[in-house]
């Protein structure tokens, strides 16, 4: 199929990196501003159900912290040193006024600083609504899919106070099918990494998921079918370099100028967890006459591996090396922001596993404050020498 | 004459090693790192040719490695401090498991296997307390040339304790020693003494396993290899020339890469 955009593809991946650099909302604000939406929920990551949000007539919005375009100044006298950098960048934004168009937000039971994340900012942002969602903890009981459908219920009510409307069954299925489209099309974005990784960089991917943050969802499924469309026209040879599966990075992000550092080192990053909430699925949701049964089912029992879901008869270690070997990878880069308790619990069981089964592996920590990463590419670039001169 | 240049571009020395085709040091030479980076190694380079009688034309490859390795434009190829510190010192001392690089700015410690690839390595922070350049500015405090450092820190018998983790508090702390009274070898040897605990603490970290290796200026200072083995309470190998173990160890890589290429 030809491409309708005159819009080149360095365009594209121009506008999305513009979208995602500010950290005022400007563009959710102006959606909101020119009437296309009723509300904007900002979602705290890892994974939001906001397909629930979109049929309600809101939209919902990632939080991602601030990079290193903040200091911070406030959010220090509410959580201590040893918090990780996203809660407090995110903190930091909401005290210095950059959330203020928001009329609501959404944490999740994910870690404890997350759950107290979600209190200071019921405090702190005291004329606007705050919510948290309780993800079932125990995945393998029948009544965690019950469990959380009534949870679901309950924020989608919420969601509804916030817009002023009511949703049916086909609200819901409609925005189902749409985010059901995005998350497909990032999976064939993701497919193209795993096969044909010079055609597309990890970079220019990431801005292209990332780009679902900030923007409405049908917006970003056009860029990201126009983006499919100019990948697969993409020429090219593949290079000598190490083919890695990076995992670690599921909540707060690490800077891009770290993800280009991780290409720059020789290596191919064929499969990550990368902003894991915009593909939490491995396949599409079922359509049981339920939607949100289904919603919730394909949490329960469609959703990918991710240290923030306790599932005890399931290893995720062992899953991580099967996911490794399927994706034809070298190695395995294990990529945790600093304080991360869940990555860091994981990762006492991803290195025996790894270990276990020889896959190579390094472990890397990041913040998103950084702004140097000599020592963290000479660490890559040994690692990757070690793959390649053995 | 055919010729694999392997070139450590340090922050504080740039080394230069001449390796031929079956592997054998023909020559090596030392500079201070200077900018631009490309007259330092185009410089350093002539001279250690000249030295062995050969000139530019019996240049085959020329790698680089250490911190200024991508910023020298005529490079053929590089490779990190780290692979190189492993693979040098395993070419000189076969047996060695660990290695230990302490540079002017950083410290690594690498656990490799019989062939000299990487198997695990931890660098320090930033901060230059755990590496050489903290010997330099203590050395330049106490009014000492950096040649005998090793000697008088030997002679230091009650070395003094310095706990600060940053190399700017840590020369507080010698100022205090000072005016407390503290001998200049005791004060060396607690400087000797902090360095090997750093080193000795990256080495836990990635598995210590004999043979060691130290590689680096300061394999030279007798106290910091003293300090280090009762720290480790094993023996530690001080190569001939340990200043130039990266640079060689980036040449013999840069050869292998050579002969698996034309195989």
């Amino acid at each position: 199929m030809a491409i309708q955009s005159t819009v080149s593809f360095e365009e594209l991946i121009e506008e999305c990196n513009d979208a995602i650099a500010t950290i005022d909302f400007a563009d959710a604000q102006a959606w909101k501003n020119e009437g296309h939406t009723q509300a904007l929920i900002g979602c705290f990551p890892v994974y939001t159900p906001v397909e629930l949000f979109h049929a309600a007539g809101a939209l919902p919005v990632g939080l991602t912290g601030a990079g290193n375009k903040i200091e911070i100044s406030h959010a220090d006298s509410r959580f201590q040193s040893f918090i990780c950098s996203i809660i407090k960048s995110t903190l930091e934004l909401a005290m210095i006024g950059n959330l203020d168009a928001f009329d609501g937000f959404v944490f999740h039971s994910i870690c404890d600083p997350a759950r107290n994340l979600a209190s200071v900012f019921a405090r702190t942002m005291n004329t606007k609504q705050v919510e948290y969602i309780h993800f079932p903890q125990r995945i393998p009981s029948y009544e965690a899919v019950v469990y959380l459908e009534a949870e679901y219920r309950r924020i989608l009510a919420w969601a509804c106070t916030l817009t002023g409307r009511s949703v049916t069954d086909e609200d819901l299925r409609r925005s189902i099918a749409l985010y059901d489209a995005v998350r497909s099309a990032i999976g064939l974005l993701y497919d193209v990494r795993r096969n044909e990784p010079h055609k597309l960089s990890t970079l220019e991917l990431y801005a292209l998921v990332r780009y679902g943050h900030v923007a409405p969802p049908e917006k970003h499924l056009r860029i990201l079918e126009h983006a499919l469309e100019y990948v697969r026209a993409r020429g090219g040879t593949p290079k000598d370099r190490a083919r890695v599966v990076v995992v670690g990075s599921f909540c707060e992000q690490p800077p891009m100028d770290l993800i280009a550092s991780i290409e720059q080192a020789g290596c191919y990053v064929v499969d990550d967890d990368f902003l894991l909430g915009r593909r939490f699925f491995t396949g599409g949701i079922a359509d049981t006459g339920n939607p949100l049964y289904d919603l919730a089912d394909a949490y329960v029992h469609g959703s990918v591996d991710s240290s923030v879901k306790h599932d005890l008869g399931h290893s995720k270690a062992l899953s991580l090396v099967q996911r490794a070997r399927d994706h034809r990878a070298d190695a395995v880069v294990v990529l945790t922001a600093k304080f991360c308790e869940p990555a860091l619990f994981d990762y006492v069981l991803y290195r025996k596993a790894l270990q276990e089964a020889h896959m190579p592996h390094v472990f890397l920590e990041f913040e998103e404050k950084m702004w140097l990463f000599d020592k963290i590419k000479t660490e890559l670039e040994t690692f990757v020498e070690s793959l390649l001169f053995s | 004459m055919s010729l694999i240049v392997g070139v450590d571009i340090g922050s504080r020395g740039t080394k230069i090693a001449l390796v031929d085709r079956s592997g054998g040091l023909r020559g090596w030479h030392l500079a201070r790192t200077r900018p631009p980076f490309e007259d330092l190694v185009e410089n350093t380079l002539a001279a250690a040719l000249a030295e062995i009688g050969a000139d530019r034309s019996d240049v085959e490859h020329i790698i680089t490695t250490g911190f200024g390795r991508s910023s020298y434009p005529g490079r053929d190829t590089q490779v990190t401090d780290i692979s190189a510190a492993a693979f040098g010192a395993a070419a000189i001392f076969p047996n060695t498991r660990c290695v230990i690089d302490v540079g002017a700015q950083s410290s690594r410690a690498v656990h490799i296997d019989g062939g000299g690839r990487v198997k695990e390595f931890k660098s320090n922070d930033k901060c230059a307390a755990g590496a050489g350049g903290f010997v330099e500015r203590a050395a330049r405090y106490l009014e000492i040339t950096l040649d005998d450092v090793g000697t008088l820190s030997l002679a230091g018998r009650e070395p003094v304790t310095i706990s600060s983790v940053c190399a700017v508090l840590a020369e507080s702390e010698i100022i205090n020693h000072v005016s407390q009274g503290c001998s200049v070898e005791n004060i060396l040897r607690g400087v000797h003494n902090s360095l090997a605990e750093r080193a000795a603490a990256l080495l836990k970290r990635v598995g210590i396993e004999e043979e060691i290796t130290l590689v680096g200026g300061m394999a030279r200072q007798r106290g910091m290899v003293q300090a280090l083995v009762e720290m480790l309470k094993l023996p530690v190998n001080i190569p001939e020339v340990p200043e130039t173990v990266n640079a060689l160890g980036a040449a013999l890589l840069a050869k292998r890469r050579l002969e698996r290429a034309a195989a």
